[in-house]
C-alpha cells in the first residue's frame, strides 16, 4: 500500500493526538482515511472510561467536579479494604478452577488434536457453549440439578469450570495438533524417550506459550465471572464481581470507582499480555 | 537417557497421528463426565422442569403464560431491539476500522488494535459501571456540563441509550476480532483495482469489501447478537427501568421463587438466540456475488 508512507508512525494514544493525526496527515485513500477515523473513535470509546475511573476514584468530593476538595488516595484504600476478602476468595476459586481445567483439558485437548474418534466433532462444538448459552441459564440449570451442592461452594466451582473449560480446550487443541510438534515428539520417541519424558521435555515446553495464554485466560475469566456466579455463590463467601456489583448499586461513586480501579489493575495488564501472546478471548457480557 | 531403543519413525505410536482411529478414551473421560454432569443433565433438568406442572403432569401452560404476558413480550422486544441496534452500530464502526487496522500496519494501528480488545476482558457489570460513571446521575459528562453551564444534562445511564452504549461497548471488540481475521485473508488487489478504475469509496465498500467479507460479517453479527441476548451483568447494573430477558430470568428465580418460570424464560431465550444464529449462518453461507 503506497498510502502507508504518508502515515505517521509513532502516535501515543491521547485524545488530542488522535484527532490531530487523523486531521493533518490524511492519506489519499478515503477508505483508509474513514477507517482510521472510525478506529480512533472506537479505540477512544474503549479506553476513555479507564482514566475517568482513576480520576473519580482519586477525587475527594466528586459531585463538585474533577479533583474537587483535592486529590486523595483514601477512596482507593477504603476500596481495597472492602474487596480484599472477596479478592482472596475469588483468587482461590480461580486457582482451583485452573487446576481442574488443566487436569480435564490437557488430556482431552491432546485427544481431540491427535485422534479421530466418534463424537470428536461434538466435543469440539463445546467451545461454543459459553457463547451460545447465556451464563444465567447455565447457572439456573446447575442449581436446579444439584440444589444441595450450593452450600459447600462446589456449585460455584462447577459453574466456573463449565464456563472456562471451552477456552482452555480452544487454546490448547490447535497447538497440540501442530505438525512440527508431532514430528518433534516422533523424533524424541525414536531416540528412545519414554512417554513421560516426551511429555516433560518436548510437549509441555513446546506448548508453553499456549499454556500461559490459557492460564491467564482461565484465571481472568474466573476472577471476573458474574453471570454464572450470581446464582451459585453463598452469602458466606462472596466472589469479587458480586461484591463489585453490590458496590455499584449501593455505594457512592468514588468508592465504586476505587474498587473498580483495583479490579482493572488486575485484569487490564492480563488482557494486554494475552494480546501479546496472540490469543484474545470472547466471553459473556 | 537410556540406551537407544531405535524404532522406525512410522511405527504405530509415532506415525502421522491424524490417521489413527483407535482412541484411548480414558483421556476424554473427565471431559465427558463434565459435559454430561454439568451441561447435558442440568440443561435437561431445566427443560423438563419448564414442562412439568405443579401437579406433576406435563404442561405447556407456562409457555402460554409467558407468550401472552405483556410484561415478558415487552422484555423480549427490548432485548431484541437492544441486540440488533448495538450490533448494527458495532458493524458500522468496526468494519471500516478493521479494514484500516489490518491494511495500515503502522504502530498507531497496532496500538489502536490493542485498545479495542480491552473490553473483551471486562465483565458486564464493569461495563455497566462505566456507563454509570460517564452518564450516571453524578457521572463525568453531567458533572462536566454542570461546571460549564450550571445545570446537569445527559444523565442517560439508566435509560435505553445508556443500555445501548453498554451493549455497544461489549460488542465492539467482538466484531473487530472477527472482521480483522477475515480482512487479513481478502484480496488487497481487488480493492486497489476498483480504486484505480475510479470507483467511489462507497462503491468500493458496496461491491468489493462487503461481499468479500460477507461470511465474516455474518459470524460477527451472530457473535454480537448472541452476546447481547445473553448479557446479564451490564443490564443488571443499569436496570432501573428497562427489563431485558436475562433480568427477568434472575428475578423469577431470586425474587419470585419460581424456578419453573425462570426455566421457561431461559428456554425461550435459548430458542430465540439459536433461531437467530441459525438464520444468520444461512445468510453467511449464501452464494457470493
Amino acid at each position: 500500500m503506497s498510502t502507508n508512507i504518508l502515515e505517521p508512525d509513532a502516535t501515543p494514544l491521547e485524545q488530542g493526538d488522535v484527532v490531530a493525526v487523523a486531521a493533518t496527515a490524511a492519506p489519499n485513500d478515503p477508505i483508509l482515511r474513514i477507517g482510521r477515523w472510525l478506529a480512533a473513535v472506537t479505540a477512544l470509546i474503549c479506553l476513555a472510561p479507564i482514566p475517568l475511573v482513576l480520576a473519580v476514584a482519586t477525587t475527594r468530593v466528586w459531585q463538585q467536579g474533577f479533583w474537587a476538595g483535592g486529590f486523595t488516595l483514601e477512596w482507593l484504600a477504603n476500596g481495597w479494604q472492602r474487596i480484599a476478602p472477596n479478592f482472596a476468595f475469588s483468587l482461590r476459586i480461580a486457582v482451583l478452577v485452573l487446576i481442574i481445567d488443566l487436569l480435564i483439558g490437557l488430556p482431552a485437548a491432546w485427544l481431540i488434536a491427535r485422534r479421530r474418534f466418534p463424537g470428536r466433532r461434538a466435543l469440539q462444538a463445546l467451545s461454543t457453549v459459553p457463547i451460545a448459552i447465556p451464563g444465567i441459564a447455565l447457572a439456573l440449570g446447575l442449581i436446579l440439578a444439584y440444589p444441595t451442592w450450593k452450600a459447600g461452594g462446589w456449585l460455584l466451582i462447577a459453574g466456573h469450570v463449565l464456563y472456562t473449560l471451552p477456552f482452555m480446550l480452544g487454546a490448547l487443541t490447535p497447538t497440540l495438533g501442530r505438525r512440527d510438534l508431532i514430528e518433534l515428539e516422533a523424533v524424541a520417541a525414536t531416540l528412545g524417550a519414554s512417554f513421560p519424558a516426551r511429555l516433560l521435555t518436548v510437549t509441555l515446553p513446546q506448548i508453553r506459550t499456549s499454556l500461559l495464554a490459557a492460564t491467564i485466560m482461565v484465571v481472568t475469566l474466573s476472577l471476573g465471572e458474574f453471570n454464572v456466579s450470581f446464582f451459585l455463590y453463598t452469602v458466606m463467601d462472596t466472589p469479587l464481581p458480586v461484591e463489585l456489583y453490590s458496590g455499584y448499586i449501593t455505594m457512592r461513586l468514588e468508592v465504586a470507582a476505587a474498587t473498580t480501579v483495583w479490579f482493572l489493575a488486575l485484569v487490564v495488564p492480563a488482557a494486554i499480555a494475552l494480546e501479546r501472546l496472540g490469543g484474545a478471548k470472547v466471553g459473556q457480557a | 537417557m537410556t540406551a537407544l531403543r531405535a524404532r522406525p519413525a512410522a511405527s504405530p505410536s509415532t506415525g502421522p497421528a491424524k490417521r489413527r482411529t483407535g482412541a484411548p478414551l480414558p483421556l476424554a473421560l473427565p471431559l465427558l463426565v463434565v459435559v454430561a454432569g454439568l451441561l447435558v443433565w442440568p440443561m435437561g433438568t431445566l427443560a423438563i422442569r419448564s414442562f412439568v406442572g405443579d401437579d406433576g403432569g406435563f404442561t405447556i401452560q407456562r409457555y402460554a403464560d409467558v407468550l401472552t404476558s405483556a410484561r415478558y413480550l415487552r422484555s423480549f422486544a427490548v432485548t431484541s431491539v437492544l441486540a440488533v441496534i448495538s450490533t448494527l452500530l458495532a458493524l458500522l464502526l468496526c468494519i471500516p476500522a478493521a479494514v484500516y487496522l489490518e491494511r495500515a500496519g503502522t504502530r498507531f494501528a497496532r496500538t489502536v488494535a490493542v485498545a479495542m480488545t480491552i473490553p473483551l476482558s471486562l465483565p458486564g457489570i464493569v461495563i455497566g459501571f462505566f456507563v454509570i460513571l460517564v452518564f450516571g446521575t453524578t457521572g463525568v459528562v453531567p458533572v462536566a456540563i454542570q461546571q460549564m453551564t450550571g445545570s446537569r444534562a445527559l444523565q442517560i445511564a439508566y435509560t435505553f441509550s445508556g443500555l445501548l452504549l453498554g451493549y455497544l461497548y461489549f460488542n465492539i471488540p467482538r466484531v473487530v476480532l472477527v472482521i480483522r481475521g477475515a480482512v487479513a485473508g481478502t484480496s488487497v488487489e481487488a480493492i486497489d483495482a476498483a480504486r484505480t478504475l475510479g470507483a467511489s469509496p462507497l462503491r468500493v465498500y458496496w461491491s468489493v469489501v462487503l461481499p468479500s467479507l460477507r461470511p465474516a460479517i455474518a459470524s460477527a453479527t451472530a457473535l454480537s447478537l448472541a452476546t447481547a441476548f445473553g448479557a446479564f451483568g451490564t443490564a443488571a447494573t443499569l436496570s432501573r427501568g428497562y427489563r431485558v430477558v436475562p433480568l427477568d430470568i434472575a428475578a423469577a428465580f431470586t425474587e419470585r421463587f419460581q424456578p419453573e418460570l425462570a426455566a421457561t424464560l431461559s428456554l425461550l431465550l435459548a430458542i430465540v438466540t439459536t433461531t437467530v444464529l441459525v438464520g444468520i449462518g444461512r445468510l453467511g453461507e449464501g452464494k457470493h456475488r
